[in-house]
């Protein structure tokens, strides 16, 4: 990877990208930009621009405006490239009910060229559970989306787009797909997937972008996203002091005091000042909670 | 391409059966009727004089024209097949890409490195292989019997009807797939596709009656139907303009999808605006 031109590092690039539906504005200038070999989730609540955004990379829709690059190539100029070497999962999958789950997996492959390794499939179909010889129709919402999500990996693609890939999937099988992902990406795939479930993105996603109205608010490395996160420390003391002196450490406000005894505070980014300052107080414990990423998703949604 | 149009055809396999017997059986009991018809002709003819000239018109001829063997099977064979063979243009037709749209189906398949005029052009290659099949079965229910019968026509001279057939087929066809890529909704195309379809009929039948229909009637499809006439031979200019109609609006199709976004399941539908004498909800509201 190493030897590689700096801008084959970047698998995914997108530029000022628009999109309205009427007049509705999707995507407000979005700007992305995933690296090779990485895991990179796209949060968003519903209606953000997530799905939105993914279909205009793989020009199911046209933007209205600004730039995309997906394998270096241009997917309005030659989307069959892109997607001959991409591999997709929608966020609202939807099957042919009159065809077996197998049937429906050798038309995705034929649609592919027909070069598809069937022990990749029935090993990933054993994996998920999945009874390749059951009629869709006769599918759960869970086992139509296991179909979808072989489809996606069956042809080992460069580069994975998943549109909520846990979606209908009970627990167990949700951590199969997750470790499926983090496969792809041992294999030299890259993933862009899109969630709004933050434990899955926190447990497998390298970096993250979040989308708000169409509009990235933030894109940051996962652990970095978090550390610099506000956290909560509550310090209780041996006797009652004057804790005043900590609300002035940089980065540092007072949320609470208890008769002095106790104080809880907010913290932004590191703790070391705080630490510094706690040398000078007789502290009998210190409690700290690190925030999910569902909290500091909460916390851009509602700030913002 | 070739893909979709093996998986195209395939899905169409019940339609082309279906329709396909359908035309034959009409076939299989027309024929041998005919020899029926001929010896009760007298009385047959009495009857269909006592009919008004609009209700002969709907049927392509008059009594006169009934003794003649391409009289006889225009007015009982080919004056309605162009309808009924139309209907399954029109369903077939509009619900060739809109079909899988609606339902969101499409927007995996073209996710998949097919091209999308890879994937049209397909589509439409089976349509046409599924209307060539539906009418083949046709000829071939229409030829069988032909042996045993004092028709005096030919299994190649009963080919030639078939043809103008096919461009009926084809032009519904198009128009529907076309008004499918213009519309919101399938529903609304084939709709819109079928109007055509039956005004078609209805005006070109009645031109024959009202000078002042006859000038709306030569921009409908239905009017340039041959139809058991072409036993006689083929009107070669009707039959490659309806094809070249028909590649035009094909054309105009391929324009539009090449533009336009794939919508998912929902998004962008139509329908009817509600009544506004439509019962509110009797779900009572919390206190």
């Amino acid at each position: 990877m190493t030897n590689l031109d700096p801008t084959e590092q970047i698998v995914l690039v997108t530029q000022g990208l628009r999109k309205s539906y009427g007049r509705v504005q999707a995507l407000r200038g979005v700007d992305l930009e995933v690296r090779r070999g990485e895991i990179f989730g796209f949060l968003g609540p519903n209606g953000a621009g997530k799905t939105t955004t993914i279909r205009c990379l793989l020009d199911l829709i046209r933007p209205d405006g600004g730039t995309a690059r997906v394998l270096g190539i241009d997917p309005q100029a030659d989307p069959v490239a892109v997607q001959a070497r991409s591999g997709y999962l929608p966020g609202e999958l939807r099957l042919n009910d009159n065809l077996t789950a197998e049937r429906q997996l050798r038309f995705f492959s034929d649609m592919r060229g027909g070069a598809t390794d069937w022990e990749v499939v029935r090993r990933l179909a054993q994996r998920l559970e999945l009874h390749l010889g059951r009629p869709i129709k006769n599918l759960s919402k869970g086992n139509k989306q296991k179909v979808g999500v072989v489809q996606a990996l069956m042809h080992r693609p460069e580069l994975l787009m998943l549109d909520e890939p846990t979606s209908g999937l009970d627990p167990l099988m949700q951590q199969e797909v997750l470790k499926l992902i983090r496969e792809a990406r041992a294999g030299g795939a890259t993933v862009f997937f899109s969630s709004h479930i933050m434990s899955e993105v926190q447990a497998v996603a390298d970096r993250v972008a979040m989308i708000r109205q169409g509009e990235i608010v933030q894109v940051a490395e996962t652990s970095e996203l978090i550390r610099r996160a506000l956290r909560q420390t509550t310090v209780r003391f041996q006797v009652p002091v004057d804790s005043s002196a900590l609300a002035a450490v940089p980065g540092v406000s007072l949320l609470r005091s208890d008769d002095g005894t106790s104080v809880t505070l907010q913290v932004e980014g590191d703790m070391d000042l705080l630490i510094k300052a706690l040398g000078a107080f007789p502290v009998r414990d210190l409690e700290t909670s690190r925030p999910s990423l569902e909290e500091v998703f909460l916390a851009y949604y509602k700030t913002s | 391409m070739l893909t979709t149009l093996r998986y195209t055809l395939s899905s169409l396999r019940g339609q082309i059966l279906g329709w396909g017997l359908g035309v034959a059986a009409l076939g299989l009991i027309l024929v041998p009727f005919y020899d029926v018809f001929m010896g009760q002709q007298a009385d047959f003819m009495q009857m269909i004089e006592s009919y008004p000239p609009e209700f002969l018109a709907f049927f392509g001829g008059d009594a006169a024209s009934l003794a003649t063997t391409e009289g006889y099977l225009s007015m009982y064979g080919f004056s309605m097949l162009p309808v009924i063979v139309g209907i399954f243009a029109v369903i077939a037709g509009s619900g060739l890409l809109a079909s899988d749209e609606e339902s969101g189906r499409l927007d995996l398949i073209v996710a998949h490195p097919v091209s999308r005029a890879g994937l049209f052009w397909g589509r439409i290659l089976a349509f046409v292989s599924a209307s060539l099949g539906i009418l083949i079965l046709g000829w071939l229910g229409f030829s069988a019997l032909l042996g045993g019968s004092s028709l005096g026509v030919t299994w190649w001279q009963m080919a030639l009807p078939f043809l103008p057939l096919l461009a009926q087929t084809l032009i519904y066809g198009a128009l529907a797939l076309l008004l499918s890529m213009l519309l919101p909704a399938r529903r609304l195309a084939a709709a819109g596709a079928g109007v055509v379809l039956v005004a078609s009929y209805f005006l070109s039948s009645m031109a024959g009656l009202n000078e002042g229909l006859a000038s709306v009637a030569r921009f409908l499809p239905y009017d340039y139907f041959q139809g058991g006439e072409a036993l006689n031979g083929l009107e070669w200019t009707s039959f490659l303009g309806l094809l070249v109609a028909s590649a035009v609006l094909a054309l105009l199709a391929w324009w539009r999808f090449r533009r336009r976004d794939i919508r998912i399941a929902g998004e962008g539908g139509w329908r009817l605006p509600s009544l506004p004498f439509r019962r509110r909800s009797r779900i009572p509201h919390k206190a």
